[in-house]
């Protein structure tokens, strides 16, 4: 029998996060948590990007790789997970969640040049 | 019927593209230094990327899980990206050498100054990886690098001593003249497994896999390519291998050029054998060209969470397209230095096997977790093979380094 609770490390943390199309849109970076001690923990939203991703490297190669990649982050609320298997399936498109990859540079170069848009 | 001629054809696919210069570089020399010794390294390895090749492309089927997403899961972040790093500079190297080694081949074919010929290798990969779909890459390069089999036929040819050939299949150690030389043979059992367990090949199959739309309907066939393809491929290595010691040991020679190996098919075919091998090697380094290329940006992608795959129109998957042509630019200006091919690929294959424990570890948990995996988790036998496998790899990693400063790269 399944267990009946969720362990965040291994089964949200570092998983692949796919729209309500199942086009991938990153991974779980990090968790947002809210409470404190002697309250309750909940999960707020799940955060996607490289600087939430830096955050868990050591300084120099946290500071590293911000230069490199960027520091965007997304923070998406948890109630807009919808299901959770090995994807990280959410309730929205990736546009809507601002996650698409039209947001990204390497887009800007890639749809220009012939036959990008087509299969 | 379908099914079939797709299983035959991937098959074939598979064994066309098991060598490539590395291997081609490490085969020819282990036979020009040993004689046929070590045939059984080649037979280890053989079976070594079969176990962890098929649990690849199983994972693939039954999750559609690739390799990069089991090693961020499994290893976490931080030693994932350490992984990531390790395995694209490794698919770079092992890129550039490819390049390198397709404007030597173009350079026997059709002549030419070598800068401009690695250009035009340039120009011709990136036209057949933007305009070929996955499916068609596949095929031309696997199919084609089939004509790299007027090696096994020149082997036969060159009639060897099938008595020892069989005897060198078990483990045994050569007569050698000074006990230094022993540790040219370690450096050499370590880089010939290296050659043929290239990490790159369990990244670009299971990432081809999910390209290809497989499910776990697909497992026997993935299991059935596999074996045989990866078995054929091999016997093409030992072919490369016992030309090598029937050429070049008797005569001392050590052959250090990839075009160096066209001379068994030259002495047993004559012109025709030459242009079969030559297109061959063309389509083989291509082939292994693209899918190192390609391997680095399923990597990145698959580790950040990108979309990605041939099978997506490249808007849809800008920063994969962007790295995988990146990696062919950076590749490109690695080898227009004038940096020796060959030395590039003895480095790679070095910094292969030290990431290799990091790549087959995550695998393994994931194919033996019931939950997971459900009926198609690891059997007994596949699990004991893959622990033997991981530990035999864990050793190769450990001693590859100190080798190869040991031995000045397997010179002596």
């Amino acid at each position: 029998m399944k267990p009946d609770y969720l362990e965040m490390a291994r089964q949200v943390l570092d998983r692949q996060v796919v729209d309500a199309n199942n086009v991938p849109c990153g991974k779980v970076d990090d968790l947002q948590l809210e409470g404190g001690a002697g309250k309750q923990l909940r999960i707020i939203a799940i955060l996607i990007g490289h600087g939430a991703a830096a955050d868990r490297l050591p300084e120099l190669a946290k500071l590293i790789l911000r230069k490199v990649m960027g520091k965007r982050t997304v923070s998406v609320p948890w109630k807009e997970v919808t299901v959770i298997t090995n994807r990280i399936k959410l309730g929205k498109t990736a546009r809507e969640l601002k996650l698409d990859e039209s947001r990204s540079a390497a887009f800007k170069i890639i749809s220009a040049l012939p036959g990008a848009w087509k299969k | 019927m379908k099914k079939y001629l797709e299983v035959f054809l991937s098959i074939l696919t598979a064994m066309g593209g098991f060598v490539e210069i590395g291997e081609l570089v490490f085969t020819v020399n282990a036979g020009a230094k040993f004689g046929y010794s070590l045939l059984w390294v080649v037979l280890l390895g053989t079976v070594g990327i079969i176990v962890y090749g098929e649990m690849a492309g199983r994972i693939a089927a039954v999750n559609q899980d690739p390799v990069f997403y089991l090693i961020r899961e499994r290893n976490g972040y931080a030693l994932g990206l350490g992984t990531l790093i390790a395995a694209n500079i490794v698919c770079l190297l092992t890129c550039a050498a490819e390049i390198g080694g397709l404007a030597l081949v173009l350079k026997l074919l059709v002549g030419g100054p070598y800068r401009l010929l690695v250009l035009g290798a340039l120009l011709f990969l990136l036209w057949a990886v933007w305009f070929l779909s996955f499916q068609a890459i596949e095929r031309v390069f696997g199919l084609l690098g089939l004509l790299m089999l007027v090696f096994v036929f020149s082997a036969i040819y060159l009639h060897p001593d099938w008595t020892q050939v069989g005897r060198s299949l078990l483990p045994n150690l050569p007569h050698v003249e000074s006990p230094r030389d022993y540790l040219v043979y370690a450096y050499f059992c370590v880089a010939l497994m290296s050659s043929i367990m290239l990490p790159y090949e369990t990244y670009f199959y299971s990432s081809g896999a999910i390209e290809d739309g497989w499910n776990p309907s697909d497992v026997t066939m993935n299991r059935i390519i596999v074996v045989i393809g990866f078995s054929l491929g091999a016997v093409l290595a030992g072919a490369l291998l016992l030309m090598g010691a029937q050429l070049f040991l008797p005569t001392q020679i050590e052959p250090q050029l990839p075009g160096s190996a066209v001379l068994g098919p030259v002495v047993t075919f004559g012109k025709w054998g030459l242009v079969l091998a030559l297109v061959g090697m063309f389509f083989a380094f291509g082939g292994a060209a693209i899918e190192n290329a390609l391997s680095g940006a399923y990597n990145l992608a698959q580790f950040f969470g990108w979309p990605w795959g041939k099978f997506r129109p490249p808007k849809d998957a800008a920063r994969f397209s962007l790295s995988w042509i990146v990696i062919f630019l950076l590749a490109t200006l690695i080898i227009i230095t004038g940096v020796d091919p060959v030395q590039v690929v003895e480095y790679s294959i070095i910094a292969a096997v030290v990431i290799l424990p990091l790549t087959y570890f995550p695998m393994l948990l994931v194919a033996r977790d019931k939950e997971y995996m459900g009926p198609h988790v690891n059997g007994r036998f596949a699990g004991a093979l893959a622990w033997f496998y991981l530990l035999l790899i864990t050793l190769a990693a450990i001693s590859a380094i100190p080798l190869l400063i040991i031995t000045h790269g397997g010179e002596g």
